[in-house]
């Protein structure tokens, strides 16, 4: 049972950096009144989205409805969620760490990815100790703890930043990793869905380290390609490289926006979901990207989702196109006799925007003149703010406040804006919150 | 910079107010300006901005190699990015150090504070500015404002971030 699975300590480096609790974490530590109390961010959505360890502690589990929270913690602190400020400090967050190596991979808001092979020497510490230095830096620089694990790769480095949580620091050496996925189930290893944890169990695999110790001819007889690399992985080779540089959504973009109260209206829920294509299209455009199919849908006030799947006549990023192919989806899936909270739309099959083709029928041309349109539309988004022009279609979703109760969905950062702040810019620097005496 | 007339004629618009329909939203903007004699004046932005580069041909401005020497307000006010907060002042207790309610302050986490230091601290779960004391092997805050009794941690003294600039606005 103790046979080690490989015996090199770090052939390579890795490191998981993960932000403990980050959105409430955010608040708590701006406003001194928070700390040591229940804190849930998400207000604007009507379900959690974050949670403080106080929370957690009470029951509180991402996703959970608010009057459920309210239910089970009356003393919780809601606040609506202020991603400007979550958005600061992540990119804080990503900076630090690059001070100590130029390899990381910003994986999402509140973790990242970085590897600190070969820097023993230049930096005149061993791995663990500059994992220490950069957990020190960014626990006392941004003001709340974040959870560090190193290992040799990146599926093992993931388990060693959950060992401990929150501000733990755990160092998983090659030759001492088959000690800790004893103790790891198998559906807690990266990559590892439901299905596959289903087929494992089902050959009596239930910990990390049954699965990384079977034969490598077994793995691959019954696991594809990924499977067949966490294998490798938790057997203690590199082989998930870190994606460098800035993220790009490869798979897919995603929309959804939540509205108080709920709408029976359907001017005002088409005006939503042309919103959602709008802000889609934006960001496909902005990677170069188009998309080949769509999927629309809706969400009532009880929290049911109805939504269809469109294919597109050609990729496209213009909202033109998109929205007069959801239309008609649109009039089925609406049902007047619902009310619903929100609406949402998925872009799929992105490939990279293309228009060199010609055809019979002036497409090209039409399409030379929508990209036109849109680059115009682009640019006065870059200089005036997102929606300086926006469609016809939309304008519902525009002139309506979000959240018919407007002051408490809106995050007190925007709401206190010092002087010289409009509502489109304020100052990149976090605020602390709450009176200075 | 033309007059209202010669804008006209450049323009081919054939009334002033017209022209000067033009010209009013760069007027708003403070882009451009009035004369007292009607004619357009450009505005400060000019003056400020530099077009380094843009230069081919005559001899180079030294005024541009100069001013690669000049840091921005940002890096005067700021050490350390990713450590800096603003926070705004609503209380008095500093007002003799010169730090009134509505100032802004730049404050820097992480540091280690010195004795005389302006820090913010946490006490009763607020944020309190207050100079920062050491003597010997004991610490204390001290407001700047006779009003207010020195702090003495009875547990833990919690230091939140130093004070490194004051900023007031007048607009």
């Amino acid at each position: 049972m103790s046979v080690p699975l490989t015996l090199h300590t770090f052939p390579r480096a890795i490191l998981h950096i993960d932000g403990d609790a980050f959105f409430a974490s955010c608040e708590q530590s701006r406003r001194p009144k928070l700390q040591g109390r229940p804190v849930v961010t998400g207000k604007e959505r009507g379900i959690a989205a974050s949670m403080s360890y106080e929370a957690k502690a009470r029951g509180v589990t991402r996703g959970m409805r608010l009057a459920d929270i309210r239910k089970r913690c009356p003393d919780a602190v809601i606040l609506p969620s202020d991603y400007e400020t979550y958005s600061l400090l992540s990119t804080r967050f990503f900076a630090i760490v690059r001070r100590y190596t130029p390899e990381v991979e910003e994986y999402s808001i509140d973790g990242c990815f970085a590897d600190l092979t070969g820097l023993r020497r230049p930096l005149r510490m061993s791995y663990l100790q500059i994992a220490e230095q950069i957990k020190k830096d960014l626990d006392s620089e941004l003001g709340f703890t974040f959870s560090v694990g190193l290992a040799p790769n990146k599926v093992v480095a993931k388990i060693a930043s959950k060992w401990q949580k929150p501000s733990g620091l755990t160092a998983i050496p090659g030759r001492e990793l088959h000690h800790y996925l004893a103790r790891v189930p198998i559906e807690n290893v990266w990559g590892i869905g439901p299905q596959t944890t289903a087929l494992l169990h089902k050959h009596g695999v239930t910990t990390a380290l049954q699965f990384a110790q079977k034969p490598e001819p077994w793995v691959k007889k019954y696991f594809s390609k990924p499977f067949q690399e966490i294998w490798h992985e938790l057997n203690g080779t590199f082989v998930f490289a870190l994606a460098l540089g800035e993220p790009t959504p490869s798979h897919s973009i995603q929309k959804v926006k939540t509205f108080t109260p709920p709408s029976q209206d359907k001017a005002f829920v088409w005006a939503q979901l042309a919103k959602n294509v709008e802000n889609a299209c934006i960001r496909a455009r902005k990677y170069q990207l188009a998309a080949q199919r769509v999927v629309i849908f809706l969400r009532t006030q009880h929290f049911r989702d109805v939504g269809h799947e469109v294919e597109l006549s050609g990729p496209t990023h213009f909202p033109h196109d998109i929205l007069k192919a959801v239309a008609p989806v649109f009039e089925d899936l609406f049902d007047a006799s619902a009310s619903y909270r929100a609406t949402g739309v998925i872009l799929l099959k992105l490939s990279e925007a293309f228009y060199g083709q010609l055809d019979l029928f002036g497409e090209a041309i039409r399409l030379q003149r929508l990209s036109n349109l849109y680059e115009s539309i682009d640019t006065l988004r870059e200089k005036y703010g997102k929606h300086t022009v926006f469609l016809g279609a939309s304008y519902l979703a525009h002139t309506h406040a979000q959240h018919a109760d407007e002051r408490g969905h809106i995050p007190e950062r925007q709401r206190e804006l010092l002087p010289g702040e409009t509502a489109r810019k304020r100052l990149g620097i976090p605020m602390f919150m709450g009176d200075v005496r | 910079m033309p007059s209202d007339n010669e804008l006209m004629a450049i323009t081919g618009f054939r009334s002033t107010p017209a022209a000067s329909t033009l010209v009013a939203p760069l007027v708003d903007l403070a882009l451009l300006d009035h004369e007292v004699t009607g004619r357009l004046l450009s505005g400060p932005l000019f003056a400020d901005l530099s077009v380094l580069g843009a230069v081919a041909a005559g001899f180079p401005s030294p005024a541009d190699e100069e001013l690669t020497d000049t840091m921005s307000l940002d890096a005067y006010l700021i050490a350390n990015k990713e450590a800096t907060y603003i926070l705004k002042v609503t209380g008095d207790s500093m007002m003799e150090a010169g730090i009134l309610p509505g100032d802004l302050l730049l404050v820097e986490r992480g540091v280690t504070p010195r004795d005389g230091d302006i820090v913010i601290a946490q006490v009763d779960r607020e944020w309190t500015m207050k100079f920062f004391r050491r003597r010997g092997s004991t610490v204390f805050l001290e407001a700047a404002n006779k009003a207010y009794q020195p702090i003495h941690p009875q547990e833990e003294l919690t230091i939140a971030a130093v004070v490194r600039a004051v900023i007031r606005k007048y607009v």
